[in-house]
């Protein structure tokens, strides 16, 4: 069993609760099991693009060096800290290259996280949960595992931006990626593409632009729709919000009938491997899931 | 109509401070617009990405900072990864924004969102926010 230093981010713990116990769960199926970091704090969500700000990157190399004292401490734990949040994955991969490169970022950086006897060495590589999926389990063995196959979702992987964005932090090809389709097929699912994979969903203007997230889920989810999909699957807790959310204010308002529900391609993973589905904390989603479970015969 | 712009002191400031704080060439861009036709929010902006670039280059500040460009930029990324000329002009926007929020730095008046917005909006929504329309 390989063990790996996870860190989880805010919303793991929150909103996307369904998301981090089906992981957690499944990730000990898979025998790369997903252990918490003690101590991590926010990533600062957004990584900074301005090159004279270093405040704004201590968060992220903080997290960076207590996952490295907890990989010292894990037996059997490669040198990676794992994340399931896509916009946590890409804040510490960017700042973790920005570091290695210029040595005087990291030696300022780590003249502030002295103060609390921490500090990091740049030796930690940053890896998304999907990565270990592809390339370290792989997805023969996922399909050996799954007992109750998806047959008839018709899933729409949708990869926001951060999963391919920058393309020096891309767990894929930034343009025509392929991982979430893979995983989805390894399910006994059908993988719906629409050219909308990874148009923007509007981020975090959720808070100070809605009418813009709304006309960029409306989009989104219309090409899912006329492609014939039945369902979404996310990677990051935001994409997750926004869509899920969103499709019920539209549907509120007249403007979209037939919501698709949105799943964590952990959740997903979670039903196909067998799990009990309580673990997927469906109660937070807003738009229903069970319809289309039961429609498909998963429950009863 | 043409214009003719003189680059003053003025202007060569604008230049260097967009130039210092985002590490991009203002002068790599040679307005393909590749940029603005991949964004997704184009429609939204009243001047899309690439004009902006040019008004930068032309150290037209007013111009610039006066767009509602910056702020509808969501900071996908779509236009660096896509620059022909490996301009990162995700970073040229955050450049703006900051140099913004540096003299003013509430774009976003966190007290005055309502408390029920607060309470249920994802941390990931209100923190990613607030660095980008916060000082």
């Amino acid at each position: 069993m390989v063990k790996y230093s996870y860190f989880p981010g805010c919303n793991l713990k929150t909103n996307a609760k369904g998301y981090e116990d089906s992981a957690v769960i499944v990730s000990k199926k898979l025998d790369a099991e997903l252990v918490e970091m003690p101590k991590w704090n926010c990533c600062g969500t957004v990584h900074t693009m301005a090159t004279d700000n270093l405040m704004k990157r201590i968060a992220p190399v903080r997290n960076l060096a207590r996952a490295k004292k907890h990989v010292d401490m894990l037996e059997n734990s490669p040198k990676e800290v794992v994340t399931l949040c896509s916009m946590c994955n890409s804040t510490l991969k960017i700042v973790n290259d920005e570091v290695k490169i210029d040595p005087s970022k990291l030696e300022t950086i780590n003249y502030i996280l002295s103060e609390h006897d921490e500090t990091y060495d740049g030796s930690m590589e940053v890896k998304h949960y999907l990565q270990i999926l592809r390339d370290v389990v792989g997805f023969d063995k996922i399909r050996k595992k799954v007992s109750r196959s998806l047959d008839g979702f018709k899933v729409f992987a949708y990869y926001g931006c951060m999963l391919l964005h920058p393309e020096h932090a891309a767990i894929d090809d930034p343009e025509q990626p392929s991982i979430m389709e893979e995983l989805v097929e390894a399910l006994g699912a059908e993988a719906i593409l629409t050219p909308y994979f990874k148009t923007c969903c509007g981020s975090y203007h959720t808070l100070d632009q809605p009418e813009l997230v709304s006309h960029q889920v409306k989009k989104i989810v219309d090409g899912a729709k006329a492609a014939g999909a039945n369902a979404i699957m996310v990677a990051c807790p935001l994409c997750g919000y926004n869509l899920d959310k969103t499709q019920k204010d539209l549907e509120k308002q007249g403007k979209l009938q037939g919501p698709l529900p949105v799943f964590y391609f952990t959740q997903l993973m979670a039903i196909a491997i067998g799990e009990p589905l309580e673990i997927n904390h469906f109660e937070n989603n807003f738009v229903d899931p069970h319809k289309l479970l039961k429609e498909l015969g998963i429950e009863g | 109509m043409s214009e003719v712009v003189e680059i003053g002191k003025e202007e060569r400031e604008f230049i260097e401070e967009i130039e210092k704080v985002s590490g991009v060439n203002i002068y790599s861009c040679y307005q393909c617009g590749k940029c603005s036709a991949g964004c997704p929010f184009s429609f939204k902006m009243d001047k899309t990405v690439n004009q902006i670039i040019h008004y930068i280059q032309l150290g037209l500040k007013d111009k610039a900072m006066n767009a509602n460009t910056m702020w509808v930029c969501a900071s996908c990324l779509t236009c660096s990864v896509r620059c022909p000329r490996d301009v990162d002009v995700a970073a040229i926007m955050e450049a703006l924004r900051e140099i913004t929020l540096r003299k003013n730095p509430e774009k976003v008046r966190i007290s005055e969102i309502p408390k029920d917005v607060r309470e249920k909006m994802p941390n990931i929504a209100l923190v990613g926010n607030f660095r980008k329309t916060t000082g």
